[in-house]
């Protein structure tokens, strides 16, 4: 089956007890049992049943069988959010000591959980320029356990070159995660350029156009855990299920990462018009970087798309699409605020993949917990704004930003 | 022959049987969401049509996905 299809109907197993052709929302904290016995296997594994929705719930199940049956996972689990996905991953293959390799290139939560959080555990990272790959070469040690990075990275739109990445990751015996929030798995396939875990923030598309916050793990199956020593013991244990057993059985049971039942649901809905709006999205975001490029007030722009852009190659290579977001600089920060809330139609917000087109300037916002030289090093100036495109008519939103951009 | 699944002794009228026929045997709908394990040692979802389970096994089975078929 296409993968259009497989969108709709990954639900053809129908679970539902009543044969609901949409799943329903188990609302249910606690769920009871007829014996001790058939209790005590639940809570061993031993039984598909369940018993508290902190540990699993039918209605998340099903958005994880829906997302492993359209992307050939391994084991796929939920999250209460992307940033939940990405710090269970992590808190799942590192401990005290180990470090991680990746690029300054993301997005600014996503360092500061680097940076900050899990730095206080005894976690380092280190930071290359990944346009570079004998330089992440050159940055493994005995304590690297993983290469990590975004497929388009958020706000720089940059892409790399991920083959070349990841048979460097493979040739040291190391995991590569990557966070495919962006592109999702219907534009960049990370099973076959072999990524082993991919992380997404379901917030952005899967949502149905960012409805509600979630995210996704997704373990492909393919990399040996007896190489990781946080892991070792489960891999023993549970051979390729080494990661999603200590992930659902301890570090996500831990952390109360789950994410609500009424969210999974949003999720399953969305994943059936995805396609749809990836491309109307997609599409819109292409035409709309063009159409800027000639503006006498616009300086530079940037999206992967584009032939001027640095990473043009990589991105053709690796992508179906370009993604939902682009960044125009103008000439100075006032400008840009100027510009902003001069807008009409565009709405000046945080998010992703919304179905309304979102505006925001990275520099005062995401990153304003940067210092001005930091935040040239992660790549965002003050000059840039960054728009998530939606699926309105890109007429429309031209008209909104050159009339955006005759008062600047 | 007899064999342990899941701790409890269960006895067949086969000499040796599949992975997969005892997982389907024992109502495990969905293969792909439990981790094998026979006397101990890991059984990978690959080999579970091909790997037989003989008298006086101790085979277990693990839901990863907390529940859900």
């Amino acid at each position: 089956m296409k993968v259009d299809t497989l969108l709709v109907h990954s639900d053809r197993v129908n679970n539902d007890f009543y044969r609901s052709l949409r799943f329903p929302i188990y609302e249910s904290v606690a769920f009871e049992f007829e014996s001790s016995k058939d209790m005590e296997n639940a809570f061993m594994g031993r039984s598909p049943s369940y018993f508290y929705s902190r540990i699993s719930n039918p209605t998340i199940s099903e958005l994880e069988r829906i997302v492993s049956s359209v992307t050939g996972a391994y084991g796929v689990v939920a999250t209460s959010s992307g940033m939940s996905a990405i710090s269970n991953v992590i808190m799942t293959i590192a401990g005290y000591g180990a470090n991680i390799i990746t690029s300054p290139f993301l997005f600014g939560n996503t360092y500061s959980l680097f940076e900050k959080t899990l730095k206080n555990f005894g976690l380092n990272v280190k930071y290359v320029d990944f346009s570079n790959v004998n330089e992440v070469e050159k940055a493994i040690d005995e304590k690297t356990v993983a290469i990590f990075f975004e497929v388009i990275t958020n706000p720089q739109l940059a892409v790399f070159d991920i083959e070349n990445i990841c048979k460097i990751a493979k040739k040291y015996n190391l995991l590569t995660i990557a966070d495919n929030t962006l592109p999702t798995f219907l534009l960049f396939s990370s099973k076959d350029w072999g990524v082993d875990i991919e992380v997404i923030s379901s917030t952005k598309a899967l949502s149905g156009g960012a409805t509600s916050v979630g995210g996704l793990i997704i373990d492909y199956g393919t990399y040996d855990w007896s190489n990781n020593k946080f892991l070792k013991d489960y891999c023993d244990k549970y051979g390729r299920g080494a990661f999603i057993m200590r992930l659902k059985r301890e570090v996500y049971r831990n952390l109360g990462a789950c994410i609500s039942p009424f969210t999974a649901y949003l999720n399953i809905l969305g994943i059936e018009t995805l396609s749809l709006r990836i491309n109307k999205i997609c599409d819109n975001a292409f035409n709309l970087a063009n159409m800027l490029i000639e503006h006498p007030k616009v300086k530079n722009v940037n999206y992967p798309g584009l032939v001027s852009s640095k990473y043009y190659v990589n991105a053709k290579k690796y992508l179906k699409k370009y993604g939902p977001v682009l960044t125009i600089e103008l000439d100075s920060k006032e400008s840009c605020f100027r510009f902003i809330d001069n807008l009409k139609l565009i709405r000046r917000a945080t998010n992703i993949y919304d179905n309304k087109t979102l505006v925001i300037h990275p520099s005062s916002t995401i990153f304003s917990e940067y210092t001005e030289n930091k935040k040239l090093e992660l790549g965002v100036s003050d000059n840039m704004i960054r728009f998530s495109i939606g699926i309105e008519d890109v007429e429309d939103l031209y008209q909104d930003i050159i009339h955006a951009l005759e008062e600047v | 022959m007899k064999v342990i699944v899941n701790g409890e002794r269960k006895e067949y009228e086969f000499d040796k049987i599949s992975v997969l026929d005892l997982l389907r045997l024992n109502n495990v709908k969905n293969p792909d969401v439990v981790v094998v394990q026979i006397n101990g040692n890991v059984c990978e979802k690959e080999f579970y049509s091909s790997t037989f389970v003989k008298d006086g096994d101790e085979v277990d089975f693990i839901y990863f996905v907390g529940g859900g078929q």
